[in-house]
């Protein structure tokens, strides 16, 4: 009888005492991550008079709209189009492409397959600052510069190694029979690959293009090199622009910033699981 | 007959995993280009030709330009290493040197101990773990951008958050980002708010595989919390952590968006970091051979930690 008496007054204490203490550490990693984005949200509700008031308050005494009315008033649904059209863009090549090098890398015997893994795995490592300013003079040489064509291209070459990867992994989880199945009645490799494989590839499919998404709206040091002018400009390059333009008034400063961060926060809400895949399987660039 | 060339050692043994043994041909049908040979380099031939514009090819062209005087991209004058010495020679470039030092090792060191302290404390997969590692999350999966923009507005005077938390020890009157050493403070911050839950999920990841019976050996001999932790936690968690470290610094020299919105490089380019010194020659100065040359040197450096990276990646695929 040496064992403690778990429904002794004192154990339940302190059974009890480590929960509460386990559930504020939790609240406070919780705070630490949201406030940033909290107190962001809550100033672009406060009237500009307020902003500056001290003592500052969370909660917006007299919330308004007025700053996302001033925003869409002066034209940020275009940075937000183009930033839409690139993201669109980029995923969509990137599956396409991913799917097609995946499938052969997965399933087809070719020589000097383990060198192009190997190049892969060292081109999702690259860091991007410095590809900025040589790939600039490129493409300001072949003409591809400041135009939302050329930035869908680099996004898909940047993220396509990554997006080969994850669909690599997952196809290499489906049973090769179905296939063979397939091509016993006569389908094409390609046939087989769009019939029978990607239909099985949902997951794989989206972590891929989860990441593509998030890296192609969110971008900011590529699109802000290669891009000048003002109809080519996404949403990151806009905000800088504002942080020139408004200098001090936060209110349309923090608004731009909401609306660029809701759309992430809600995709990232309902597909996390499959980030959570997606970066423990070795790519992602942080 | 037997395999005519020998194969790269490193590739043979990152391939050793997966399906890729079957690249030996077998028989006698080396030397012929088989259809399915011809069909796969079809399917890979997009991925391989786009990773060659786009990313091999500038980086070979930054050496070439890296050689040059360069004018509004006309190439005037070779001028040979000439820019790898102006580069190398010139103060705003040896103080960004000093700057990413400072910022990445504290950054490295705060976030992976953070990033630690995370996982172990949300090991386990209860519900309300698991949403708190989703709001973890959070910081990284939202623009760079954005997060700095976020940090400058609490960390500016106008808004009087940090005179509110200062004020009752009589520092109301600080200002974070007009003083070098406080601003050097708020750009690793910054890091460490961003990327502290990567770290997390790349240890979290090590923590659950190590198997729980250890643990409860350790108990039953009477091993305190922190000596399971030093003597079980840490050995087995070698892997993991060299894997986050070398990521983590590959991320830490290279960024430029935090020193670029949080702090301008400044005060006085106390917090201008490599990343930041370079576009600032690039895209602002419009240098374009010096930019092109310490793209050059940078990448090389990179080069070094992405060996390490391949070396890694390498080991745990043996591993796993």
């Amino acid at each position: 009888m040496s064992r403690p008496d778990l429904r002794s007054r004192p154990w339940r204490r302190r059974i009890a005492l480590r929960r509460v203490v386990n559930a504020l550490i939790n609240l406070t990693i919780m705070v630490f991550a949201f406030g940033p984005i909290l107190w962001g949200l809550s100033t672009s509700l406060k009237p500009s008079a307020d902003i500056l008031a001290y003592p500052p308050t969370l909660i917006p005494e007299r919330p308004t709209l007025e700053h996302y009315e001033l925003l869409f008033r002066t034209g940020i649904e275009r940075p937000i189009l183009n930033s839409a059209i690139v993201s669109a863009g980029s995923v969509l090549a990137c599956l396409v492409l991913g799917s097609l090098a995946a499938y052969a890398l997965a399933r087809l015997r070719f020589r000097s397959k383990g060198t192009l893994m190997f190049c892969i795995v060292a081109l999702m490592s690259i860091p991007l600052p410095s590809l900025l300013v040589p790939t600039f003079m490129f493409l300001a040489n072949i003409g591809l510069n400041n135009s939302l064509t050329g930035l869908t291209l680099l996004y898909t070459a940047y993220q396509l190694p990554i997006a080969v990867w994850v669909l690599y992994s997952y196809i290499a989880t489906i049973p090769v029979e179905l296939e063979h199945a397939a091509l016993i009645d006569g389908y094409s490799r390609l046939a087989t690959l769009r019939k029978v494989v990607l239909p099985l590839c949902g997951p794989g499919l989206v972590a891929a293009g989860l990441f593509v998404l998030t890296f192609a709206w969110n971008d900011f040091v590529v699109a802000v090199a290669m891009t000048s002018s003002e109809d080519v400009r996404t949403l990151p390059v806009a905000i800088y622009g504002y942080l020139g333009f408004y200098g001090r008034d936060w209110g349309p400063l923090t608004a731009a910033a909401i609306v660029s961060t809701i759309p992430v926060i809600i995709v990232f809400v309902l597909f996390q699981r499959f980030f959570l895949s997606g970066m423990t399987s070795g790519g992602v660039k942080s | 007959m037997r395999e005519a060339a020998p194969r790269d050692p490193t590739a043979a043994t990152l391939a050793a995993g997966g399906a890729v043994r079957l690249t030996r041909t077998r028989g006698g049908s080396f030397g012929k280009l088989r259809t399915e040979e011809w069909q796969a380099f079809g399917f890979v031939l997009p991925l391989v030709a786009l990773e060659l514009l786009l990313v091999v090819v500038p980086l070979g062209l930054s050496f070439y330009y890296s050689l040059y005087r360069v004018d509004y991209f006309e190439l005037t004058q070779f001028r040979g290493f000439g820019n790898y010495w102006r580069i190398l020679s010139s103060p705003m470039v040896q103080a960004s040197l000093v700057a990413t030092v400072i910022f990445s090792v504290g950054a490295l060191v705060l976030t992976l101990t953070l990033g630690m302290a995370l996982a172990l404390h949300l090991e386990r997969d209860s519900r309300w773990n698991v949403a708190t590692r989703a709001a973890a999350l959070v910081p990284y999966v939202i623009s760079m951008l954005v997060g700095s923009l976020l940090l400058r507005w609490i960390f500016s005077r106008d808004s009087g958050v940090l005179a509110m938390v200062f004020g009752p020890f009589g520092l109301g009157e600080l200002s974070v980002l007009a003083d070098p050493n406080t601003a050097m403070a708020a750009l690793i911050f910054n890091a460490v708010w961003r990327d502290n839950a990567f770290a997390m999920i790349l240890l979290l990841a090590g923590l659950k595989s190590i198997p729980p019976q250890l643990y409860a050996a350790a108990r039953v001999d009477g091993a305190g919390a922190f000596y399971r932790f030093r003597r079980i936690t840490l050995p087995l968690m070698r892997l993991p952590i060299l894997i986050a470290v070398v990521r983590l610094l590959i991320h830490f020299v290279n960024v430029l968006t935090f020193a670029l919105i949080l702090t301008g490089g400044g005060p006085n380019q106390a917090t201008q970091t490599v990343g930041l010194a370079m576009y600032r020659l690039g895209f602002i100065d419009f240098r374009m051979g010096e930019a092109n040359a310490m793209a050059f040197l940078v990448f090389l450096f990179n080069l070094v930690l992405i060996g390490c990276n391949l070396l890694l990646f390498r080991e745990r695929r043996r591993v796993a």
